[in-house]
């Protein structure tokens, strides 16, 4: 219960108050701070959380700017008490990382993150003593271009069959989905992603039927694909984590095991997990996986999931997913990404806002330590066009983003959303001079898809596939 | 002057009036690239289509799509956007024999992003409900526009007629028809509830997908009330003339509904196992790809 009472109350005697042209704006909470210094998003107003104008949106700025490290470990957005997302961030904080930037306010930490003597080392030694109110507080005062200069200086390699996130790398997930999880279509949209130099990440299949047996069969069949092929990928399934341990139970192969994860202990309740369950599948994962890891979890969130189970307390949604990331990092996972653009319109509204929390994403989990990808995408209820998904691709990749997911034609027939192409990861990684990971890149050039950031011979040719 | 701008005028001096690139070489006519028309007629690609709708086999220039590729995304993403952007024309459902009710959404814009207004009535049509529609009733059935108008205005009404007439022959009472607009799927629970119905079963236009404006979805829930979550539901999606015909779902709908009373319970707790007639909870028919753009 360390720290326990220094975390529970709210910080009484600080004054948060700021004063823009002779306009006194006052806050009764680091929380609703937190909240109103976002940039506008369609989910806080949803919440009734948001600023009401874009004046008292900067004043709260303002007042964040002068807060301490140390005054926002005191004022999680969810007291000790309630929620054992937040005992489990305060109880596994590195002290000795923590104490060497508690003193600093919001707006020297933001400073200090963009200094150029500031680098990944560093940030990466910072990591763990950082809570994800933290993260998130940084976040809400910078722009897009801060995100992104941050994000790119991180460093977080990890490793399972093949090794990501080393610097010059954007690797990509294959998601071969179908309506009816037919393995044969499964299959068909997979070669042809790895025809196109995608599938790095992992190939992982979000199934129709959340079932052991289909679960099982699927991955069966992409460990015979990648086997026969000799291609130093991951596979996964991403069925429940439930699903999952009784597929493991079938005796099926699996190489990462999967779950979305939120911000709150009610809104993970009500996606059916706990912390308990999640260290029990890690443990079976250690104990039964067969990457060679160590890191071997895969995990997806994404802004708003924790209002839409009514499990968000309150808080806004940028924090929230700071939070996630919180948990997340328990378990050293081989990947994270958000799902920036999937939960709908009445959470993130439009294309400056998909593209905003994309960055925000990214930023704040490579700050936390994780191996952060993203799936950037759009409903077709969305305002989003199809060319501002295209530049955000471009942004996430100067970035640093680790992965993003692919599909044919980026379109994904079984949940019926707009995400990342197969043609979309060579044309990125050509733009910035990006690679495969290492090991998959040699096995790339070994086939003659690609030469570095460059389209081969047999480039798109799925009969390079057996 | 500095030693850098200094030495930089002496090379501008040097260079004179060069141009900074060389003349192009002369340009021979360039040879057309091969048709490449989207689907591929091959016969590898023909025995994928047989087990996936994805767009496989279609070819790159460079890394990037190819010209019919590119028109043939670009019509399917305008039919999604058209499906989202439809409203319900005014007197719609009154024309058409429903009962008029609409949440409390105000406009298009506020639909989309307030979920929560459009799960429950406004004033006027809770009024209408409690003067029209038939009160004790075994089935509600509402049919709404959701995400697509469009799919509403299509196959709507016969789905609506399929599902009526297969709740009658099982010889279940069935509710005044309701047209909703503006509504969000927990909608059923409010008009369920004014009509004291078993089974509220609300029929709308789903999310559109990609080509696909034209798909409905059915939400049956038992004990219909403000308050019932998603876990209370059962749930068909992908009815159209291309997916699930709406003849054949309205007789699925009614043996969920027939079964859910005869259970009296809903969604988890359901026995799909026990229903008369093909179902799983969230089934979803395979979607066959159309091509769109015809060029001569």
């Amino acid at each position: 219960m360390r720290g326990s009472s220094r975390v529970t109350g709210e910080l009484a005697a600080v004054e948060l108050s700021a004063t823009i042209r002779g306009v006194r704006y006052r806050f009764a909470s680091v929380k609703e701070v937190l909240a109103r210094a976002n940039p506008p998003k369609s989910g806080d107003d949803l919440a009734g959380v948001s600023a009401r104008d874009a004046v008292e949106r900067v004043a709260a700025r303002a007042v964040l700017a002068g807060l301490t490290l140390e005054q926002l470990r005191m004022s999680p957005v969810i007291p000790y008490e309630e929620d054992a997302l937040t005992r489990l961030v305060e109880d596994t904080l590195d002290d000795q990382a923590y104490r060497a930037v508690a003193h600093l306010s919001v707006g020297q930490f933001r400073e200090w993150l963009l200094e150029t003597s500031t680098t990944g080392a560093t940030l990466r030694a910072v990591a763990p003593g950082l809570t994800p109110e933290m993260a998130a507080a940084v976040c809400k005062l910078m722009s897009n271009l801060d995100l992104m200069t941050v994000g790119a200086k991180c460093e977080v390699v990890v490793r399972a069959n093949n090794t990501l996130g080393l610097a010059g790398r954007l690797s990509s997930r294959v998601q071969p989905n179908h309506p009816t999880d037919d393995v044969e279509g499964i299959l068909a949209s997979a070669r042809e992603g790895l025809a196109y130099g995608c599938g790095d990440a992992v190939i992982g299949v979000n199934p129709a039927t959340d079932a052991p047996a289909s679960t099982a069969a699927i991955l069966t069949a992409l460990d015979e694909l990648l086997e026969r092929n000799g291609v130093p990928t991951q596979h996964c399934v991403l069925s429940h984590i439930t699903t999952q341990l009784k597929a493991l139970e079938l005796g099926c192969p699996m190489d990462l095991m999967f779950q979305s994860v939120a911000g709150s202990e009610a809104a993970n309740a009500a996606f059916g997990i706990s912390v308990g369950l999640l260290d029990e599948a890690w443990a079976t994962m250690k104990e039964r996986g067969t990457a060679r890891g160590p890191n071997v979890m895969y995990f997806e969130t994404g802004q708003g999931s924790a209002l839409s189970s009514g499990g968000h307390h309150g808080a806004d949604q940028v924090t929230l997913e700071a939070r996630a990331y919180g948990l997340a990092r328990r378990y050293k996972p081989f990947l994270v990404n958000t799902v920036v653009g999937f939960i709908g319109p009445e959470y993130l509204e439009d294309g400056p806002q998909i593209s905003r929390a994309a960055l925000e994403d990214h930023f704040m989990g490579k700050l936390l330590g994780l191996p952060m990808g993203c799936d950037a995408c759009f409903t077709y209820h969305a305002s989003m066009s199809q060319d501002e998904l295209e530049s955000l691709k471009v942004l996430l990749g100067a970035a640093g983003c680790t992965y993003l997911m692919s599909l044919p034609v980026g379109d994904d027939i079984m949940l019926n959303y707009q995400s990342t192409s197969f043609h979309d990861i060579p044309t990125v990684r050509r733009l910035l001079g990006k690679r495969a990971a290492p090991e998959f890149d040699a096995w790339l050039a070994e086939r003659g898809i690609a030469d570095g950031p460059v389209p081969g011979p047999r480039f798109g040719d799925v009969e390079v596939l057996r | 002057m500095s030693l850098t701008r200094a030495l930089m005028a002496k090379l501008r001096d040097q260079l004179a009036g060069a141009e900074a690139m060389p003349p192009p070489p002369p340009m021979p006519a360039i040879e057309a690239p091969p048709s490449r028309v989207f689907p591929t007629r091959r016969a590898q690609d023909r025995r994928t289509q047989q087990h996936t709708t994805a767009l496989l086999g279609i070819g790159h220039v460079g890394t990037r799509y190819a010209t019919d590729v590119v028109l043939q995304f670009q019509a399917e993403l305008a039919v999604a956007h058209e499906a989202v952007a439809a409203e319900l024309p005014e007197g719609w459902a009154e024309q058409h024999g429903l009962i008029p009710v609409r949440s409390r959404v105000a406009d298009h814009r506020e639909f989309l992003l307030r979920p929560d207004l459009g799960r429950r009535l406004d004033d006027a049509s809770v009024a209408r409900l409690r003067e029209r529609a038939l009160q004790d009733v075994d089935v509600q059935i509402i049919l709404a526009d959701g995400l697509s108008a469009v799919a509403c205005e299509g196959a709507g009404l016969a789905l609506v007629e399929a599902m009526e007439q297969a709740c009658l022959a099982r010889g279940l009472r069935v509710g005044a028809r309701v047209g909703a607009r503006f509504a969000r799927v927990w909608l059923e629970d409010e008009i369920g509830q004014l009509t004291n119905a078993k089974v509220a079963a609300i029929l709308l236009g789903e999310r559109p997908g990609l080509g696909t404006g034209d798909g409905l979805s059915a939400y049956l829930v038992y004990g219909p009330k403000v308050g019932n979550t998603d876990g209370d539901r059962n749930m068909m999606s992908n009815i159209h003339a291309r997916g699930m015909p709406p003849a054949d779902a309205g007789v699925r709908l009614a043996a969920l509904a027939a079964a859910m009373i005869a259970q009296r319970t809903s969604g988890v707790t359901l026995d799909l196992a026990k229903v008369d007639a093909p179902i799983e909870r969230g089934y979803r028919a395979p979607q066959v790809r159309q091509r769109l753009v015809e060029r001569p």
